[in-house]
Formats: structure tokens, sequence, C-alpha cells
């Protein structure tokens, strides 16, 4: 296999995919740029697979165009267009050993044998599938089948490569070292590719920009950090997994940042507020606040709940209003737990790096 | 070992009162077996020969053994094997569903089939010992030799043909988005549940020498219908659905990721369908072809009616046995066509066990619509649509026919034909107790089965499962001949009783009746059984309370299906029954081959009517289409 494919970008151009009256996909515009890995993350149905299947061709678009490269591509059928995909089933044939599985796509080709025989080896070396190819797909583990899905869309060089969740068959363990295999034989061979998950964590260790989707619509593009620190609005920064989203009072703003106050702590912004008015909100990470035992200055709560996960302890806090806060506490120490019921002071965050509305 | 097989293992929480039970059911299982064996096995001391010597005679006596020994023995050793298991001797239960099922299977199945083989090689009646005698006598005929051939012929033709355009339907009705998929798949499936012998009878109405077609409409006088390519026709009507209701299931069932994964990989549309569709559904035309093939060699009424003196196999051991009632040539002839449908059954075994790929796996998309181009979609449509009006105007002839004064001569409106019917009254009365008795005994065999073969390990399972799927592949007559040639004579005598028509129909069809209910069992959680026995329920309280009423719906459809196809047979029916146990379709066919058209209309059209109330009744029964129902 070579050290890098030829590879292109993907641009979609106001893609919609209308099924009845329900519309899948709604005006989705996105470029992935040469040799990156963008993922689609999203709940289900939120139109994800269903971009993904038209850029392979699986959907004809209601509107819109798909380009790879500078190539057209919208109208073209699947098994011309230069993408392979990785099927969440995996869709590795049954009636065909490993190895005629790999070939399938050269053979459909009409490649000489000898070469046939090169790649397949090659794919099989690289995937770590040596000693596998005359079984059949069933006698292999899911991580193999995994593996040799991923082989048989690699072999036929293409372009772009799709992945249509294709860890969610496999256990949390799996998941996580597969995971790397494919991001680290992307990274290698430098080659487009579309993910889509519904796993924000999946999404933000494997890709180089997460394009989260809703209800058809893409809502933010941006990489996994964007993501966190400024999600767009509400739906975004709960969907990344920010639990804490609290009112706020807008007491200045200009355009270096704004001044807010929240239960009665102002909190600074690094950046203004994307709309004019004196009510907005903001997310506090719970990584970012700290307890402290009543009495200090911060705002007062009690302790609802604790649970403890090894690394860091996690806590439940119910604050003045009834609000339940989420606080972690990195590295705890066991003895100086804050046991349920206790009552505690919540120090939030000095600054946080912009608002929610 | 008596000691061993009394005490029961240790994890068992020994009582006396189950020690007690456990040895109640030996001493009354031994006792049952003694009562059966005293019934078939009789020692009569019978005359052997008379010397004269002088003026004094001496008459030699000797002992005879009538009856079957041997099944005596079969019968104890099938009783005693399951005793040896330690797992089965802690679940009384499950012993003795065991032992019932190698028991029934023992003597309905194996030993009727054992006795085609027995018979053909005796040289007679009461000639003991191996003898090809019968096979020379076949050679030495030149009509065997020729319906042989004629039969290999027309299972051949039909075979091929019925699955080659069965699978053209099936991939049209399941994967095509064309127009009144509903409909067209209730109306092409309609001639497997009707009886076969009606269709040449509808064919003979339309195309016949005085058809309404060929002589009313089209005045062609030249032509015939009868012969060879007669047979073919009306084995394709009601062949053509079976094998597309078996393929439909499978088309259904493929994965629309791997088509779609080898589109994406470069197949184009054609090279797809030839290396990943195609291979995919193999097993599946092999089963069709195996099941066209056995029903069309088995079949007997269609050649009676319509080979127009064309000999097959079925036709000849018909003659044979009943006619001239030559018990040893008819097994013989029986041999032939069961050899050839057991070869068929173990290819297609061997194939589809080895071969066997439609697995679900979670995220599989399946049914879906494939995108064809017209020019293949439109003619497949009118395929479809050809054989759905065919089949309408079939049934729509035998209707009408049953309403005209005299079909062929006269098409005057009348209710006279009917009147014909009330004679026949008994015999309808007869077909209705048995059809229903089958599908009861059927249906409850169906479960036991089902869940012997799927919830228990217990070693032989797999045997026990192959010998009660073995009738599949047993055509009908051969099923009619073995019951006759085992049960006839002492110590049994069930020739002309209700009882032997109901076991064989029952048994004839359990293979469907335990597919339908495995299937309905492999949807229900294990855990739920398990959670059952768990909370401290009895096996035997877990299947009433949990197993049984889940199965309930596959039941009924068993036992419905059961009805249905022993109401519409013929093959066995023309072997077994007799003056006082006459049956519906047997009458029916008399009056086909005697009486006027529009006589045998009416009959045929009041069995369709039937058919057709107990088909309504099993869509309303199970929610589905009666179509669903009879994928096996």
């Amino acid at each position: 296999m070579p050290e890098t494919f030829a590879t292109a970008s993907i641009t979609l151009d106001s893609l919609s995919k209308h099924f009845g009256a329900t519309r899948a996909v709604d005006t989705v515009s996105l470029r992935v740029p040469a040799g990156s890995l963008v993922c689609l993350l999203g709940p289900s149905g939120c139109g994800k697979t269903t971009t993904l299947r038209m850029i392979g061709g699986f959907e004809d678009p209601t509107a819109g165009r798909i380009l790879i490269g500078d190539e057209e591509v919208t109208t073209l059928p699947p098994y011309v267009r230069p993408t392979a995909m990785v099927f969440q089933s995996y869709a590795l044939f049954p009636h065909m050993s490993v190895y005629d599985n790999i070939a399938y796509g050269l053979r459909a080709r009409r490649m000489p044998r000898p070469e046939i025989k090169a790649r397949v080896e090659d794919a099989l070396a690289i995937m770590e599938l040596h000693g596998q190819q005359r079984k059949s797909p069933p006698q292999l583990s899911g991580g193999q089948q995994q593996r040799v899905a991923l082989a048989r869309a690699l072999v036929t060089r293409p372009k772009v490569l799709l992945f249509d969740e294709p860890l969610s068959n496999l256990d949390a363990q799996l998941r996580v070292r597969m995971r790397g295999e494919i991001r680290a034989v992307q990274r290698r061979l430098g080659i487009t590719s579309v993910y889509v998950t519904h796993d924000q964590e999946e999404a933000f260790s494997i890709a180089d920009q997460v394009a989260v989707m809703n209800k058809g619509h893409l809502v933010q593009l941006g990489t996994p950090r964007e993501l966190y620190r400024q999600p767009a609005d509400r739906f975004v920064a709960e969907f990344v997994g920010l639990s804490n989203i609290v009112p706020a009072e807008l007491l200045d703003s200009n355009d270096a940042g704004a001044v807010v106050r929240v239960y009665g702590q102002t909190i600074r912004s690094r950046r203004p507020p994307r709309r004019p008015g004196p009510d907005t909100s903001l997310v506090l990470r719970p990584e970012a606040m700290r307890l402290e035992p009543a009495g200090a200055s911060g705002v007062p709560g009690h302790v609802q709940t604790l649970a403890f996960v090894g690394p860091l302890v996690r806590y439940v806090v119910a604050v003045q209003d009834g609000t339940l806060l989420t606080v972690d506490q990195h590295n705890p120490d066991p003895d100086e737990f804050f046991v349920e019921g206790t009552a505690v002071s919540v120090q939030l965050p000095a600054e946080v790096p912009a608002l929610l509305s | 070992m008596a000691g061993k097989l009394l005490t029961l293992p240790q994890r068992w929480p020994v009582t006396r009162q189950r020690q007690a039970t456990f040895a109640a059911l030996i001493v009354v299982e031994a006792l049952l077996l003694a009562l059966l064996a005293a019934r078939l096995v009789q020692v009569r001391v019978v005359e052997d020969r008379r010397e004269l010597v002088g003026n004094v005679e001496t008459i030699h006596f000797r002992r005879e053994v009538i009856g079957d020994p041997l099944l005596v023995a079969l019968l104890a050793v099938g009783v005693a094997v399951p005793f040896f298991s330690g797992r089965l001797r802690r679940e009384p239960v499950l012993l003795v569903a065991l032992q019932a099922g190698i028991l029934s299977l023992t003597i309905f199945v194996l030993w009727p089939l054992g006795q085609v083989f027995a018979q053909g090689f005796r040289a007679g009646p009461l000639a003991t010992g191996f003898s090809l005698l019968q096979f020379e006598r076949l050679l030495e005929t030149p009509m065997v030799a020729r319906a042989t051939r004629n039969t290999l012929y027309i299972g051949a033709m039909s075979a091929v043909l019925a699955t080659v355009i069965g699978t053209l339907i099936a991939y049209t009705l399941s994967l095509t988005d064309v127009p009144g998929k509903r409909w067209l798949r209730i109306i092409t499936t309609l001639p497997l549940v009707s009886p076969p012998f009606a269709v040449s009878f509808a064919i003979l109405l339309l195309f016949g020498r005085r058809g309404l077609i060929t002589y009313d409409l089209l005045h062609i006088t030249s032509w015939n219908i009868y012969g060879p390519h007669g047979i073919i026709f009306v084995q394709l009507i009601s062949d053509i659905p079976l094998a597309a209701l078996i393929l439909s299931a499978v088309f259904a069932s493929i994965s629309r990721d791997l088509e779609e994964a080898a589109e994406d990989l470069g197949g184009s549309p054609l090279y797809v369908l030839r290396t990943v569709t195609f291979p995919l559904v193999t097993p599946a035309i092999l089963t069709a072809a195996l099941l066209t093939f056995i029903n069309a060699i088995a079949d007997f009424g269609n050649p009676m009616l319509i080979g127009g003196g064309y000999q097959v196999l079925a036709t000849q051991a018909f003659i044979q046995m009943i006619e001239l009632f030559d018990l040893q040539l008819g097994a013989a002839l029986a041999m032939l066509l069961l050899v050839p449908a057991l070869l068929a059954f173990a290819l297609q075994h061997w194939i589809t066990s080895k071969r066997s790929y439609v697995t679900v796996t979670s995220g599989a998309r399946t049914g879906q619509v494939r995108k064809l181009p017209g020019w293949i979609k439109w003619p497949l449509y009118g395929l479809v649509l050809l054989l759905a009006a065919i089949d309408l105007l079939l049934y729509g002839s035998i209707l009408v026919g049953a309403f005209v004064r005299a079909w062929g001569f006269d098409y005057t409106p009348t209710l006279e034909n009917l009147s014909g019917l009330s004679s026949a009254m008994p015999m309808l009365r007869n077909s209705l107790f048995v059809s229903v008795g089958s599908g009861l005994l059927g249906g409850v065999a169906g479960i036991l089965f089902a869940w012997l073969v799927t919830r228990q390990k217990f070693p032989g399972r797999g045997a026990l499962d192959f010998s009660a799927t073995l009738m599949y592949a047993i055509p009908g007559t051969v099923i009619g001949i073995g019951y006759i040639i085992a049960f006839n004579a002492a110590p049994y005598f069930w020739t002309g009783t209700f009882f032997i028509i109901i076991v064989a129909y029952a048994f004839r069809r359990l293979p469907v009746g335990l597919r339908t209910a495995v299937a309905a069992q492999r949807q229900v959680d294990p855990s739920l059984e398990e959670a059952s026995l768990d909370l401290g329920a009895s096996r035997l309280r877990t299947f009433a309370l949990i197993t049984f009423p889940l199965l309930s719906r596959a039941f009924f459809a068993g036992v419905i299906y059961i009805f249905i196809r022993s109401m519409t047979d013929l093959s066995t029916a023309i072997f077994l029954n007799a003056g006082r146990t006459q049956l519906y379709t047997v009458r029916m066919f008399r009056v086909m081959i005697t009486g006027t058209p529009s006589e045998a209309a009416a009959f045929a059209g009041l069995l369709v009517v039937i058919i057709l109330i107990s088909l309504g009744l099993l869509s309303k029964l199970t929610g589905k289409s009666f179509v669903d129902l009879f994928r096996i």
C-alpha cells in the first residue's frame, strides 16, 4: 500500500433530503478538507447517516450538490464513486472468505490476479489479519470483522472513506482500541474521511473537526476544543456533555468581553454575548468549579449525591433556587469527601470562555 | 444397573416421594410396553403339515410369530435409552416427553417407511428373506420403465420451470415497488392451498376438448391439453407459488447492507446480482427445487385427470396397490419414488447446512425496495400479472361452472348441481373430522418437538430433529403405501379406520408444524422460561403458563395449516380411505372422472369456499396475511 492516497476534499453544497414531508437533511453545507477526518455527531434521527449515505451514493439528494475534489458526483451511482464505506453491520459477505471479501472490490474492477493478491496481502498485513484469510466472517471476533471491513474498503484506494457508526457493535474496551486504530490508519494514509457517530467522546477523540447535527440541520462545525469551549447553543452544549447551563444577568459588555452575575457572583466572559439584552446564560463546566466547606465565600448549597468513579468524584449539589449543579473534584482524597446532605459552598470560576447566548 | 437407575443423582434433593414417583414411572412404562408387545406380537399355533402313515394321519403343528417383534424391540430400546442420561433422570417431564417423541416417530414415521423397503425386497405376500423378484418384475414391465422416465421428466421440468419463474415472482413481489403487491401475493399463493387436482380440472374446463377458451372462443379442435405438457402446466400452477413463497422469505431477509457494500466497492448492479445476491439465495433455490420436484413426482390426481393415459409412477403404484392389490410390487414402485426424493432431500440438507447465510445482525436493514431499470421491472410485473390472471380465471371457472347446467354445452344458470352435493355430505363430515383431528394432533406434536429440539439439550437431539423433519421429503403416495403395508394386516387392521388417516396426515405435515413452532420458539427469549423456573415453577407449569401461551399463535397456525392440507389431500387419502371412511376429495375425484363437469365444479367450489373461510380465520387469528404463515 502506498504511503499516501490520492485523496480529495468533500464539499456538500446546500444538500437536502426529504422523505415525504420529513426533512431528514435540510440545506447542509460542509467542506471536509483533503486528508482530514470530520465526524458527523448527533442524536438518532438527526440526519447524519442520511448525509453519509448521500455522499456514498445510496440516497439521491432532493436538492444540493456533492463534490469530491473538483468533480461533481451528485448523480453518480455508488459503484463509480471514489468512496468506500465501512458499514455499521460491517456487511461482510457471509458466503466468501476473508480473502475474497477483501478482494471483492478489486475483482469488480477486473484487476489482474497477481496485483489483487499483492494488494490483499498488503491489506492483511496492515490490518494484522495474517492467518485469517481462509476463514469465513462469522468465525471472526467482532474486532477482526471490523478490521476486515476496513481492509476491504482500503484496498480499492478510495479518495474518500465513509464510516457509519462502525464501532457500535463492539464492547466498550474494544471500541476505544479500534477507534485508535482507525485514526492511526487514516492519519498514516492521509485519506479524507467522514465518520458518523452519536458518541461525543468517540467523536472528540477521533476527529479533526466535528459537525454537530440536529433535526436535519448542521448546528455547529468546529474542532472538539471549539465545541467544548464555545458551544453555539444549548443543544450543542448539552450534547457535548456540559450539564450545568445557568441563567445569568448581563452587567457590562464590550468588544473585549462581558461581565455577568450568576447566583450573586460576578464572572467574566472573554467574549461578548451573541445577542444583546440583559438576560443571558452560560455553561459552568463541572471541572471548573470547586467545593469548599460551608461558610466560605461562594454559592451555598448542599450535597445531594456523590459518585466516586476513580479519577474523580462527581457531586450533584442543590443550590439556593433548587437548581442542581454537577461539580467534579479530580484526584480526590477519599477521606475528605463531602457526604450526602453536607452543606457546602460552590466556588464558581472567575472567568469563562464565552456566554451561551 | 437397575440399582443405579433407581437411585437419583446426588444433586437432586432426594426425598422418598421423588424416588417413589420415579420408580412408579418405570413400572408404569414397563407395563405399558408389555401390553403393547402383547398386542403387537402374537404367537399362534398353526398347522404345519400332515403325514399319512398307514391309516394314521399325523398333523404337525408349529408355532408362528405374527406381528412385529422388531418394532417392539425398537420401541423398547427407544423407551429405555433416555433412562441412561443422568440429566434426563433428573427431569421426569423431559424424560417422558422425549420417550413419547421417540415412540411416536418410530411407529408413525420410521416404521412405515422401513416397511416400504422391507416389502419391496420380498418375493411374495408370505415369503420371507431378501429377494429382488419385484425389481425383476418391474424391469420386465415396459410400462414401468416408461413411467419411471415419465416421472423423472415431469419432476425435472416442473422443478426447473417452477423454481425459475417462482424466483422471478418472489423477487418482484418482495423487492420492487410495483403496485398492488399485497393482493397479488395473496392471489398468486392461493393455488398452494387448494386441492392440486382442482387446478387440472379447472384447466380442462377452460382448455379441454369442450373448454370455454379452446372450443367456445377459439374453436380449436385439433389441439388438446392432455398429456405431459398438460401435467407440467398444471404442476406449475401449484408449484410456482411454493417456490415463490420459499424465496420471498429469503429475499426479504437479505441485508441491504451487503448489496450496498458490494456496489460501494465498485460492483455494477449485474455484477452484484451475480456475486452477492444470487449466491445468498442459492440454498433457498435448492430447497424450492427439491420441494417442487417431490411434489411433481408424487402427484397422483393431476396425471390421472389430465395425463390422458400418460403413465407415471404414482398412477402405476395406485393401480398395483389398490386395483390389483399387489403390495410387494406397489412397494417396489414406491421405492422408485422414495429414492430420488431421499437423495434430493439429503443433497439439499447437505448444501444448506454447509452454507446458510440468513443471519440477521443488529443494524442490518432488510426487505428494502431495490431500484431496477424499467425494462427489467415492468416485464417482471407483467409475469406476475399473467400468473395472477391465470389463477383468477381458474378459480372463476370453478365457481361459475358450479352454477351452469352443463359446462361445454349449455351455459344456462342453474342451482341443480348443488343437489348432487347432498349425497357427499357424509364424506364431507369424514373429511372435516379427519382434518380437525390431524390438525390438533399435528399441532400438539409440533409444539412438543419444537420444545424438545430448541430448548432442551440431550444426546441424539439431531437424530430426533431429522426424523421429525423427514416426512417433508416423502411423497404423499409413498406415505399412503407405507401405512397400508405397515398397518394393514394383523395385528393392527387399521386400514379403513379414521385413526390411520388422522395419524398419517398429522405426521406427514409435522415438519411444517415443527418449523413454525421452532421459529416462534426462537422468537421467545429463553430467559422468560428461565425466570419461571428460577421462581420455582416446575417444567410442566412453566410450559403450560409461559411457553405455550407465547406459542399459541404458532400452534393455531400449525393446526389450521394441517387442517387445510388434510382437507385438500388426495395422494395419501386414495390409499388409506375405505368405504366407511371415504373422504371428500376422493369422492370429488371420482365425480371429476365419471360425472359431468358442472357436478364436479360444484364439488370443487364447495371445497375452495371451505378453504377460503379457513384462511380468513387464520389471518384473523394471527393478524397476518396467510401468505406469511405458509413460509417454512
